[in-house]
């Protein structure tokens, strides 16, 4: 009877441990401060990538999201197409940052680029707890977002910084979830 | 000629006139100040959501707008062209020439550039977002908290959608008339209370505001127009005062019964209030035991002072109020109302200032002013030994005698007259200490008058220094006849002159009279 009792509470312990597809739902993070944060970390990178010039010099293109935000535009635009804007921009810098860190290049450099990556990572949840849609990549034969061509490390982090400041940071201040029952 | 300078002035004044309409009413001081502070060739900001550049130029015959081309381009686009406007500084030469973009992009590098002639004349790279010059705070307010030292400022933020969240303040606060400020820092939130302030202070209050530099910088907006605020007086004022004013209610509406019982030991409860017979049978115990009883309750002569016309008085009023003043130095502590701790603490003296700013402003409403001390039972002595007119009829005073008294306690004034006598304030400082209960005794017409205009009364403790001394049958009979009021009155001033009621008994009457205490 013992051995009974035991058993069924292990298998309950599995099958809470096992459920699939299942998370548990974030708590919305509404506080500007976090990604203020990551903003302001994405401003370190971007003065050290300034100043890196020759050492930073890779002679390479990168992809990466257009940054440029019309007040009026943006504001014409639902939350999906934002949302959309903003996730396929994040997809697209992070793998542009991402391939650097193959590169050989120095700590204080690597680490701004490691920090770049992970805070991209945050900014993803941070989304997610805001029940912003996830980046879905275009099909085969459709037209993805608009993108540029940047050729150098120092361009690309400041289009990694531009992006935050501007529609990363216009989708979370005003992210529905964080704005109900304000009139 | 003159038709030249009145085509011109015409010019200047409509120019004047479209840079009025096209910028806001804050838009001219804005180019005022970067064209101090700026030492960029091309000098941007921006105010609601549109980038607006300028330059300067010295003013020539020939120098018009027209010559000019600005030029914008963004993300490696064509370059784009603004149209040129321009207007003249008043009170300098030069002219400043401005283009107001139509659809400003944000959260790019910008090109800017100036042509003339064909002709690059500056250049310039920028992200507009980095240029926010908004418009001071709106409706500043400051308003008295209930705190000691403390003002709450509050204002509205400038109306603006996006950028609301990413503000900081400034808020500089001084004392009106001071030159020196303190500055306070404010992120976002748009109230701010102001701490550690002088009590009773008029203070001026300025904000501005700026992006904070996150996701938006910028520069400082101008200064609000100063606010001014009023801090609370101090606690210990503003409660003494309190304090007073409902005292004197308590005691206009429950005034303190004298009783004489406490002094005469039995004389009442046992002798029916014969005093002949209650005499007769602790006459000889009571010497002895004057001593013991009394030894607590050390006699405390009360001097009482006309203030008709301090002017006309000799010195020795002055000797004996100043002896007054020294006397009312020394304090000690008393069972009463708890009071006592908050008349220990030194008055400020603003909150004096105050009092007697009152007094002269209003001095009819004495007798119903907070200048009442609790703990001063005072004595209204009217001038007129009869029929005065001013008297005020008053349950409480019926004990009054044809003498004003001021009472002075810790540097405050207590005066319970209408007629307000603001110099025999000044004069009459010093601290003391009543009880709440006094004991006196009105012998009508005991002590003759020293002088015209003056009139001095020795009221002493009953029991010792004229109770117990040798007195005729005929004296104890006219001190039956009149009414006595025995509340303990304990008047520290003259503690000192008493240091054993035993001494006190045996110096006897001439102890309690004269001027000489």
């Amino acid at each position: 009877m013992f051995h009974g009792s035991g058993l069924f509470a292990l298998l309950l312990m599995v099958l809470e441990w096992t459920r699939p597809g299942l998370s548990s739902p974030l708590r919305p993070i509404c506080d500007l401060r976090v990604l203020n944060h990551f903003i302001k970390e994405a401003w370190d990178a971007e003065a050290a990538m300034r100043a890196c010039q020759d050492a930073c010099n890779i002679a390479t293109n990168f992809t990466a999201p257009l940054t440029r935000v019309d007040f009026d535009d943006w504001e014409a635009m639902n939350i999906e197409e934002q949302a959309q804007e903003v996730q396929s921009g994040l997809h697209v810098l992070n793998e542009a940052i991402s391939s650097l860190q193959a590169s050989n290049q120095t700590d204080v450099l690597q680490s701004h680029i490691d920090a770049s990556i992970s805070n991209i990572a945050s900014i993803r949840q941070v989304l997610r707890s805001l029940s912003i849609p996830e980046y879905v990549p275009p099909t085969s034969g459709g037209e993805d977002k608009e993108m540029q061509k940047v050729s150098s490390i120092s361009e690309l982090f400041q289009v990694h910084i531009n992006f935050l400041r501007g529609k990363v940071h216009l989708l979370l201040a005003n992210a529905p979830v964080c704005h109900q029952g304000v009139s | 000629m003159t038709k030249m300078r009145s085509d011109r002035l015409k010019i200047v004044f409509m120019l004047c006139l479209a840079f009025i309409t096209i910028g806001g009413q804050h838009f001219e001081s804005k180019v005022a100040q970067l064209l101090r502070d700026e030492t960029e060739d091309i000098k941007c900001f921006v105010e609601v959501k549109d980038l607006t550049c300028f330059w300067e130029e010295e003013e020539e015959r020939n120098n018009l707008h027209d010559q000019y081309t600005f030029t914008y381009s963004y993300e490696n686009k064509n370059k784009m062209a603004c149209v040129v406007s321009s207007l003249s500084l008043l009170g300098s030469n030069k002219t400043v020439f401005f283009c107001k973009l139509p659809k400003t992009p944000f959260f790019t590098p910008l090109d800017v550039q100036v042509f003339r002639d064909g002709r690059v004349l500056y250049s310039r790279s920028l992200n507009a977002e980095n240029f926010w010059f908004l418009d001071p705070p709106r409706n500043l307010t400051v308003m008295t908290s209930g705190k000691e030292g403390q003002l709450n400022v509050s204002w509205l933020p400038p109306l603006l959608k996006y950028i609301d969240d990413s503000l900081i303040y400034e808020v500089r606060y001084a004392v009106e008339g001071s030159n020196m400020g303190k500055v306070e820092v404010i992120k976002v939130s748009t109230m701010l209370v102001l701490l550690g302030l002088q009590p009773y202070t008029r203070y001026k209050v300025w904000v501005r505001v700026k992006p904070d530099g996150v996701a938006y910088k910028g520069y400082w907006s101008a200064w609000t127009e100063p606010v001014l605020g009023v801090t609370q007086p101090s606690g210990t004022c503003f409660l003494m005062l309190l304090e007073t004013k409902n005292l004197f209610l308590l005691k206009k509406l429950w005034p303190d019964i004298p009783s004489p019982e406490h002094k005469f030991p039995g004389l009442f409860t046992i002798y029916k209030g014969d005093f002949k017979e209650w005499m007769s049978q602790n006459n000889g115990s009571m010497w002895g035991r004057s001593v013991h009883v009394y030894t607590e309750e050390l006699p405390s002569p009360l001097e009482v002072l006309s203030e008709v016309s301090l002017t006309s008085h000799g010195t020795s009023q002055r000797e004996e109020r100043q002896a007054v003043e020294e006397d009312k130095e020394k304090e000690s502590e008393r069972s009463d109302s708890g009071l006592t701790d908050r008349w220990q603490e030194p008055p400020e003296a603003y909150c004096l200032v105050e009092q007697l700013r009152a007094l002269q402003e209003n001095p009819e409403s004495l007798s119903q002013s907070l200048l009442l001390q609790s703990h001063d039972t005072y004595v209204t002595l009217n001038q007129n030994s009869q029929g005065d007119d001013e008297r005020q009829v008053d349950d409480v005073f019926e004990e009054t005698l044809p003498l004003q008294m001021l009472f002075t306690t810790a540097g405050r004034m207590s005066l319970n007259t209408s007629h307000s006598d603001l110099g025999s304030l000044q004069q009459s400082s010093g601290s003391g200490r009543l009880s709440s209960q006094s004991s006196f005794e009105y012998p009508n017409h005991t002590w003759p008058p020293k002088g015209p205009g003056y009139a001095y009364m020795a009221v002493a403790d009953s029991g010792v220094s004229m109770d117990y001394s040798p007195m005729s049958s005929s004296r104890i009979a006219a001190l039956g006849r009149h009414r006595m009021y025995t509340n303990d009155y304990k008047n520290e001033i003259f503690l000192h002159k008493w240091p054993l009621s035993g001494q006190h008994t045996q110096s006897g009457s001439e102890s309690c009279m004269g001027p000489g205490w």
